[in-house]
């Protein structure tokens, strides 16, 4: 993420919690002096499936009902138009440029036309039913057909914890990995921590080497060793207190059911670094 | 004759000086400086007003309250305060009066007593406790233990939802049914190649499929049906199951340090009711003591931010439930209260809730209760002013209410007269225990006493100040302590005796007796400063009796300035007022000027006609309704004289007129009846009146003089008008001698009379009277007046004969 970004994009739809992601996405947009631009998503499955003669919606408030292709719509341009309004508060609070946009298709016709100077945020989770209950929102599905930087987030951005960073090599997508994450740790006002395997923490000069990478910042960092067995990775972040997790978009963890268990398990926001 | 001095003095005759103005005398006054004087033991001449009040006090029973009434500037005021303060310091101070929250009804707030002086320290600690609070329960919830337990209940819940959704979503997915969430709930649609599919993808299905996938559909949205009928169930055991461990982790902390306090106020039941209620209020409001978690995000509203004072104001709020509103403080009270509330209206009597504007609208709570005067006096003693209390918006039946009732309920004026609506605090009541003592007029007084049923109920003991002191010798030195009292208390100068006697003297003029003595301590206290001043100005260290003449002249001075406009008049001959020769038919008159505080004679001319009528006297003044009932009265007393000394041989066959010439406001009273008589009867027997002389008295049926008020003022008011004609020595002034006794004349007046230039003359009747004002015998006078009559009736008996009905 060497690159300038120019705009930021979050994108939503009626389902996810909404707020978290133009919260991490308005600071993001003031920090780096870029564009807020909203994307609401009218999901073409949801459409599809109020065309269906037996579609049903059973809601903790009206029980079974009949979901209908006008009532669906109806509700689809109420909430865009809630997003819109809070697009518009949280840009004028941070005194930020933005523009808002609707688009009817699956998740990733959203963001279909990011380009390399974009930073994409989306929500991870879908708003609860009752209190507690929550279903993974859609979103996971739209990063890896991105071309830019996607950010998962779960929760509003002030929180404490560290930003981790998955390091496996020496790569230029490794080099963009920690310079994104330097920036997003020197953002949130928490530590850097990076996760490498043992062979690579113990070479001298990958540590020169890192040294270099994150020179121009000032977060503390810390060099933690990724455990031998991989599976174990995800209960490591979670020990660590993890606010963000930043990995590069050819890691493993970033394919789809993989990044759509550790949004589950990790229960921190995700940043995908291209 | 005998004055009260034992001195002689012969009716008709002038007085000798010495009875124009009584000295006090140096074997009354035996001492040099008022410096020597011990303090005066009370109020003087007021034991009547004094026992009455210590007996009220004496009596802690329902509707023994005070009025005490007396003319303004006696030392109402003074003397209750003093005896009141006296009481009050042997007597318990009343506990601390507190308002605290009511938490299972906060528009009630409870009422708290404590024993004096420990409600500030017991606000102090609450405040404390909450501070603590503030602290150890956030790290309460820090702890590891609590986050375990917590986590436990967490992952019931995830559990829950994992077996519920997860498992109906993954036997969904088996099937390639998808669980959508909707804007408003949740879906089952069937799916391919992860996208739910589209009616005619579905209708170009064979039909076993669509109706395998339809059985499908319907199974698993049963499943869906019931698993989310048990999301409220696990809620709310997830809610109960959280509260529960919350109560515990809370009731920990706050046990301790509730318990301290109620260790620390162990004797006192209603307050350790109180502290169980704060218990319980905190361990079910713990969340408002910790920190905002952020377990789901909470953006912040759409417009501008919250301001930080607005977020302090918010957190200030949250707290103040736990506050105590100590709203009388008698830490500092030795004895009970005796409080004065010089604006007795409604409010400053009963307390009133006050409000607090927040983010536009008017918020209130226990801690806004202010507290009224019947708060502060409450075990104590309250004194308030009977006047303002009448005229002061509803104060007068706030008292009546709280006195019948035994409480004192604050509400305000809207809902006490059920004119507001609107939900407000109804504080708890307080049982009220005091003694009022109301400060007012007679007038009031009696008006009370006859026009409001309650009154006479509720204050039972009149406290009657009188306005006079007898003048004897226990009492001028008494006086002349209470002088030496205020000089002291006041630090002025020290007062010689001549200074001391001279007070005394005005004393008793003020009292317009020369046997009395004025009780109106604020008149004196007046002279004592401003002689105290001229000592100042002169720069003498001891105030002697120029000062208080000047002091006493330089009041006249301020006040006289229409009475020397009317005496320039006079000498001007605006306003004819002769005083020499003699006409028939006229006499002056003396009637009284109140000019504010000070009180000047006014000389009037007075005339009489007679002719042939049918018996009739006209009140001139009286016809053009400028007469009040008293001088009407006068008049026809004077023609009831006339018709019983004159009437009995003949028929009054006159008609009189009387007039106040020159007058041109109204006249009242009837100390001018002698002068009027006279005028008539000089009229009717042609004998001219000397002119020299002015009359003032009243007179009976029988021609007796009677005594009429205002004496000094209209002796020195005619001698005024003398002295700027010119003293002859023929002039004076003739007045019943039983107003002798009342004569305390300016000292120029005692002088011209000593040199013989001016006469003050007693009366005893009218016939002595008339002989000294025409030189003529009363015999020669009455037979004049009869022949006179006489004619009347033969002119008036011819005319009836000759043109019957024909009389005027």
């Amino acid at each position: 993420m060497t690159a300038r970004i120019e705009r930021v994009v979050v994108a939503l739809d009626a389902v996810s919690e909404n707020r978290a992601a133009i919260d991490t996405a308005v600071r993001l947009a003031a920090r780096w002096r870029a564009r807020l631009h909203g994307v609401f998503v009218e999901d073409d499955d949801l459409l599809r499936l109020a065309n269906l003669p037996f579609a049903r919606q059973v809601s903790l408030g009206a029980g079974v009902e009949r979901l209908t292709l006008q009532q669906a719509e109806r509700q689809l341009r109420a909430f865009a138009e809630q997003a819109r309004r809070d697009i518009a508060a949280a840009a004028r609070r941070r005194n930020v440029d933005w523009s808002f946009d609707i688009v009817r298709g699956a998740a990733a016709a959203g963001i279909s036309s990011s380009t390399a100077t974009d930073f994409i945020v989306a929500g991870t989770a879908t708003r609860p039913i009752g209190g507690h209950f929550r279903i993974q929102c859609r979103w996971w599905s739209a990063v890896a057909p991105a071309a830019s930087s996607f950010l998962l987030s779960s929760r509003m951005w002030d929180r404490h914890g560290a930003v981790v960073a998955l390091v496996h090599n020496r790569e230029p997508a490794t080099e963009r990995l920690l310079d994104a994450a330097a920036q997003l740790a020197e953002a949130g006002g928490g530590q850097l921590t990076v996760i490498c395997p043992g062979e690579l923490a113990e070479d001298e000069t990958f540590v020169a080497w890192l040294g270099e990478r994150l020179a121009d910042y000032s977060v503390p960092v810390e060099i933690d060793l990724a455990p031998a067995d991989p599976s174990e990775v995800i209960r490591r972040i979670v020990n660590l207190d993890c606010r963000l997790l930043a990995i590069t978009a050819d890691d493993p963890h970033a394919k789809p059911d993989q990044l759509r268990n550790l949004i589950a398990q990790a229960a921190c926001d995700v940043v995908v670094i291209r | 004759m005998v004055d009260r001095a034992g001195q002689e003095f012969k009716s008709g005759e002038p007085l000798p000086p010495t009875l124009l103005h009584r000295r006090s005398t140096p074997e009354e006054l035996p001492f040099k400086l008022s410096s020597e004087l011990a303090d005066a033991p009370a109020m003087i001449g007021q034991d009547r007003a004094a026992e009455a009040v210590e007996f009220a006090l004496r009596i802690r029973r329902k509707g023994y309250n005070v009025y005490a009434l007396g003319p303004a500037g006696t030392g109402r005021h003074s003397l209750v305060l003093d005896l009141l303060r006296r009481r009050a310091a042997t007597e318990s101070t009343p506990p601390d009066l507190c308002y605290v929250n009511n938490f299972s009804d906060p528009q009630r707030p409870r009422q708290l007593d404590l024993p004096a002086g420990q409600g500030a320290g017991f606000a102090a600690a609450m405040k404390r406790l909450i501070e603590e609070l503030r602290i150890s329960l956030p790290a309460a919830f820090e702890r590891d233990e609590y986050r375990a337990r917590r986590e436990v209940l967490d992952q019931q819940m995830k559990t829950h939802s994992e077996e519920g959704f997860g498992g109906l979503q993954q036997r969904a997915e088996a099937k390639g049914i998808a669980l959508i969430r909707t804007p408003m709930g949740l879906a089952l649609a069937p799916e391919r190649d992860g996208k739910v599919m589209n009616p005619d993808d579905f209708q170009a299905l064979p039909e076993d499929e669509r109706k395998r996938i339809q059985a499908d559909l319907e199974t698993a949205q049963g499943e869906l049906e019931a698993v989310m009928r048990q999301v409220p169930q696990w809620e709310r055991e997830h809610r109960d199951a959280v509260r529960a461990l919350n109560r515990d982790t809370t009731g920990f902390a706050v046990a301790g340090l509730v318990g301290e306090l109620r260790n620390t106020y162990a004797d006192l039941p209603d307050l350790l009711d109180y502290l169980d209620a704060v218990e319980h209020d905190i361990k079910e409001n713990v969340d408002d003591f910790l920190p905002q978690s952020q377990p789901q995000p909470t953006p912040e509203p759409a417009g501008s931010p919250i301001p930080p004072a607005a977020q302090a104001a918010i957190e200030d709020m949250r707290y103040r439930r736990y506050q105590v509103n100590v709203i009388v403080d008698n830490g500092n009270r030795q004895g009970a209260p005796v409080v004065y509330e010089d604006n007795p209206t409604y409010q400053n009597l009963v307390g009133r809730v006050e409000h607090l504007a927040r983010f536009g609208a008017l918020i209130t709570d226990f801690n806004l209760i202010q507290a009224g005067a019947l708060h502060r006096a409450n075990g104590g003693y309250l004194i308030l002013d009977a006047e303002r209390l009448i005229t002061g918006g509803y104060g007068w039946a706030a008292l009546k209410r709280g006195l019948q009732s035994g409480e004192i309920r604050i509400e305000s004026i809207e809902q006490a007269l059920s004119l507001a609506s609107t939900v407000t605090l109804q504080p708890e009541p307080i049982t009220l225990d005091v003694k009022v003592v109301l400060v007012g007029s007679p007038m009031l007084y009696y008006l009370l006493s006859q026009h409001d049923e309650d009154f006479a109920e509720l204050f039972k003991i009149a406290a009657d100040f009188d306005d006079r002191v007898a003048r004897d010798t226990d009492a001028t030195m008494l006086y002349a302590r209470a002088i030496a009292t205020i000089v002291r208390r006041e630090h002025l100068r020290a007062f010689d005796r001549d200074a001391v006697a001279r007070v005394i003297e005005q004393a008793a003029r003020l009292a317009g007796d020369s046997e009395r003595l004025s009780t109106s301590m604020r008149a004196i206290h007046e002279l004592l400063q401003e002689a105290d001043q001229l000592a100042a100005d002169g720069g003498k260290e001891v105030v002697g009796a120029v000062e208080v003449q000047g002091a006493l002249d330089a009041q006249i001075r301020r006040g006289d300035r229409i009475y020397r406009r009317m005496q320039e008049e006079i000498a001007r001959r605006t306003i004819r007022i002769e005083t020499s020769g003699a006409a028939v038919g006229q006499i002056n008159g003396l009637s009284v000027i109140s000019l504010g505080a000070l009180a000047f004679g006014n000389p009037t001319r007075i005339t009489a006609q007679v002719r042939m009528g049918r018996g009739e006297v006209v009140d001139i003044e009286r016809e053009v309704q400028l007469g009040g009932p008293l001088h009407s009265k006068g008049v026809l007393i004077l023609s009831g004289f006339l018709g019983g000394k004159f009437g009995s041989v003949r028929p009054l066959s006159l008609h009189a007129s009387l007039v106040f010439e020159q007058s041109y406001g109204g006249v009242d009273g009837d100390s001018a009846s002698a002068a009027e008589l006279f005028a008539l009867l000089s009229a009717l027997a042609e004998v001219p009146i000397k002119q020299s002389f002015a009359v003032t008295g009243s007179v009976d049926q029988h021609g007796v003089i009677q005594a009429i008020g205002g004496i000094n003022e209209k002796i020195e008011g005619f001698f005024d008008v003398c002295l700027a004609a010119g003293l002859t020595g023929e002039q004076g002034v003739i007045f019943p001698t039983s107003n002798v006794k009342h004569l305390m004349l300016r000292a120029d007046v005692v002088a011209a009379a000593a040199g013989g230039k001016f006469r003050v003359i007693p009366m005893e009747t009218i016939d002595q009277g008339l002989q000294l004002l025409t030189g003529v015998a009363t015999a020669v006078t009455d037979r004049k007046i009869a022949d006179r009559l006489d004619d009347f009736a033969a002119k008036a008996a011819a005319l009836a004969r000759t043109a019957p009905g024909s009389m005027p």
